[in-house]
């Protein structure tokens, strides 16, 4: 089903091109600034069918949150405002915007669904790392290129893994705890004690990662006590571990994060799938 | 932080651990830690918990399914009962008692267009574990939490280059190799520094001009000109020497274009491991013109030969024919053929140079050469049993209608072979296991595998006297190493196209094989105790 939504998608951007015209080109940045405009714009002009922030409306689809088959690009967005999707209630905004405006709201939207490494982060990136290493204590269970602990899951992609918004929440508020990471302390019939995250569990059988990167294989048989966590071993108050400064420049340094050097995992419509 | 770590060695439990150089060296027993079993590529395993006599009652323990993949042809690595099981671009970390996943790593591709198999497996070594991407990265991860330590580049994806062969890891350096997959792209063999994934050395199998062995390739045909290193190979740490098999030349079927003896393709070679130096090597198919890939696995045996002790080297080569070399010097000791339909050659000569038939390379209205093109023996890896002291492997019988064309070389990873054969799968078709005897290469017995059409999967040889098996169509086979006698067989349902490997956990020796899009895990059956 994948190719004909991707087809579809393909078939959309020809469409948009094929008055004739060069692809769109976008006139007004993508900074900080442009995105508070266009969010300004959005709720101004948007939301009666796709709700505050594009958050939920009554007569359209949410335009945040997760979804595949997103479209991405600025030409694709920019196509859909200006020309509306014909058989649908999107109706062409072109006509009735200032195309500057238009272009404002692209950005806004792009920031909101763009994996945080597409977005225009402000902060001090070099600072976020004094962070991730030292005050924020981030380094010791989270690993960054190889370096830094194996018990909460590897950052060195969460960049393009994760929205802005994503990656904020998962700092400030508690989140349930991801598979395979949740704290666990087995008491074995033997007496011995193992302490660490659980990879995978069912009723007969235990995988734990220890808290110095070692593998446990457990019998439930030989298992005489189980401690599941209920809570994440992630803090989730850097709101109020950091300052404001802090905690931004420690977002800005974890949006900068990508693999391959920056090969972005969301490259266009129809591609994407978080 | 401490305490904890003391818990964690009192503990009776499994853990991963640091493999050790030493551990590498060691032959199968507990681990397996090597593509091929150990470095001499023996994939004869110590364990004897599984017998003749008792093989009857072998059960599926557990199975293991890969999620959205098919055709798996890798070969896990066990590590303390920890599995390392690789599809292409992913990798999965498995608890070896019950299958049951501990985490996974799924590499993200570029382009989709280049998602292409094989894959055939990890290394370990130290806290880490090593693998590739079809689309030529090297990975190493932490083999706890399956974090990425580092990832390096190894070829250029665009140009045509895959990496399909698990990395060999000796002394701090992972060995890999590449595939341009008979696409005129030139191969190569490179060390990379284990620790930080530094490239420290790279061997090209084709020689530049003024290159010893530059004199066996006419006009530029050595710029497009093959020598794949596909498949893993074999390393001897007495003499610090890497013994690696060398694919076809390019273009596969059109020798016209590249006269010559085409060094050192279709050879066996020997490479200092701390320089990548070539210091011998031994051409099987001088000028080959039937994709007949020489890297079938050599294994590396010490034994008597004509009343002398000595450092052997065997292969069932992809031409038809069993050799015998000393890998000392890679000197030709004795070549036997058991390719019965072999119409290529009058034989092998006293220097271990083919008797080449004339007239029998492909044309353009064809000609019938058997081998076929798929050869008389593949990448299935074979073993051998020191207490039987014969070498087994998977054999075809087969002949192809081979012709040529004059297909020129196209930049950007297109095919480049010039030609291809039509496989003859006649009543003359035949796929088996069989034992030589290590030094004559005389066959001691021949096992059919019934229904098989295509190669299938590889072999693993134990000390408890059973050798394993994955045929084709499925059947996963237990095999007598004297008689060739089946002595069980279990139905997986599904096309093999791996080898077995065996390991020990918890006190349980297992057996594991993919078949198709799925681990198996295999023990002696033991009664289950209803819980408590």
């Amino acid at each position: 089903m994948k190719w004909r939504v991707a087809a579809y998608l393909l078939a959309f951007e020809v469409l948009l091109t094929a008055k004739g015209q060069a692809p769109p080109k976008n006139p007004v940045g993508r900074g900080p600034e442009v995105v508070a405009a266009g969010r300004a714009v959005f709720n101004q002009t948007c939301t009666a069918c796709h709700g505050v922030d594009g958050g939920e409306g009554e007569r359209a689809p949410a335009l945040v949150g997760d979804r595949r088959f997103f479209r991405l690009s600025e030409g694709a967005l920019y196509g859909t405002i200006e020309d509306g999707i014909p058989g649908t209630a999107m109706v062409a905004m072109g006509k009735s915007m200032d195309d500057k405006d238009v272009w404002r709201i692209v950005v806004f939207i792009r920031a909101m669904r763009g994996s945080a490494s597409d977005t225009d982060v402000a902060g001090n990136v070099d600072h976020g790392k004094e962070i991730f290493a030292g005050k924020g204590g981030c380094v010791k269970c989270h690993a960054i290129q190889g370096k830094g602990g194996t018990i909460g899951p590897d950052l060195s992609n969460v960049g393009a893994q994760m929205t802005l918004n994503h990656l904020r929440d998962s700092l400030v508020t508690a989140t349930p705890i991801a598979p395979g990471y949740k704290p666990i302390t087995v008491v074995l019939k033997n007496g011995e004690t193992v302490k660490g995250i659980a990879k995978n569990e069912d009723a007969f059988s235990l995988q734990v990662l220890d808290y110095d990167d070692r593998l446990h294989l457990i019998d439930k048989a030989d298992v005489q006590r189980e401690d599941i966590g209920t809570q994440s071993l992630m803090p989730h108050d850097y709101d109020k571990q950091l300052t404001k400064d802090e905690l931004q420049d420690l977002l800005a340094m974890l949006a900068k994060q990508t693999r391959d050097g920056g090969r972005k995992r969301i490259d266009g419509d129809g591609e994407v799938g978080r | 932080m401490k305490a904890v770590l003391t818990l964690a060695l009192m503990t009776s439990l499994a853990a991963s651990a640091q493999v050790t150089e030493n551990q590498l060296e060691q032959p199968p027993g507990q681990d397996w830690l090597h593509y091929n079993g150990d470095y001499q590529s023996k994939r004869f395993s110590t364990l004897d918990q599984i017998t003749t006599a008792n093989v009857g009652s072998l059960v599926n323990k557990w199975t293991f399914h890969v999620p959205g993949q098919g055709g798996l042809e890798s070969v896990p690595v066990v590590v303390n009962g920890v599995m390392y099981l690789t599809q292409p671009n992913a990798i999965y970390a498995l608890d070896g008692r019950t299958g049951r996943q501990i985490w996974s790593y799924h590499h993200l591709l570029g382009k989709v267009k280049d998602r292409e198999g094989p894959h055939r497996g990890a290394a370990v070594y130290k806290n880490r574990v090593y693998f590739t991407t079809t689309d030529d990265y090297l990975y190493a991860l932490d083999a706890g939490s399956g974090n990425v330590v580092w990832q390096v580049k190894i070829g250029e994806t665009d140009e045509g280059y895959s990496s399909p062969a698990a990395p060999l890891i000796a002394k701090g350096k992972v060995i890999v190799g590449i595939s341009p997959g008979d696409r005129g792209l030139n191969g190569f063999l490179d060390a990379y520094d284990a620790e930080t994934g530094r490239l420290l050395w790279r061997y090209y199998p084709i020689p530049k001009p003024g290159e010893p062995g530059s004199e066996s390739w006419a006009g530029d045909s050595w710029q497009h000109a093959g020598g794949d290193t596909w498949l893993t190979g074999s390393y001897d740490p007495e003499q610090n020497l890497l013994i690696w098999g060398i694919g076809n030349p390019s273009p596969d079927f059109n020798g016209e274009v590249r006269a010559g003896d085409n060094l050192y393709t279709e050879c066996v070679v020997a490479l200092d491991l701390d320089t990548g130096k070539m210091k011998w090597y031994f051409q099987f198919t001088p000028h080959d013109t039937m994709d007949w890939d020489a890297v079938e696995i050599p294994i590396l045996v010490d034994a008597p030969y004509k009343g002398q002790q000595r450092k052997l080297l065997v292969q069932a080569d992809r031409n038809g024919f069993y050799y015998v070399l000393d890998r000392l010097t890679g000197e030709f000791l004795h070549s036997a053929q058991f390719e019965r339909l072999q119409n290529w050659t009058d034989g092998i000569d006293e220097k271990g140079r083919p008797r080449r038939k004339a007239g029998m390379d492909p044309t353009l209205t064809g000609v019938k050469i058997c081998p076929s093109s798929i050869g008389a023996a593949n990448w299935q890896s074979p073993t051998y049993d020191p207490d039987t002291g014969w070498f087994y492997f998977v054999a075809l019988e087969g002949c192809g209608m081979a012709t040529m064309n004059t297909e020129k070389f196209r930049p950007g990873g297109y095919q480049y072979r010039a030609g291809g054969d039509v496989l003859l799968k006649d009543g003359t078709w035949e796929v088996s296991v069989r034992a030589l005897e290590l030094t004559t290469g005389k066959e001691m017995w021949k096992t059919v595998r019934v229904g098989s059409t295509n190669l299938g999967g590889g072999l693993v040889a134990t000390k408890g006297g059973v050798i394993f098996s994955g045929e084709s169509p499925g059947e996963f086979v237990a095999l007598d190493p004297k008689t060739g006698r089946v002595l069980w067989h279990y139905n997986t349902g599904q096309e093999i196209n791996a080898q077995p490997m065996t390991y020990m956990v918890g006190g349980r020796q297992f057996v594991a094989i993919e078949s198709n899009s799925d681990v198996f895990g295999f023990a002696l059956f033991e009664p289950e105790k209803p819980a408590k």
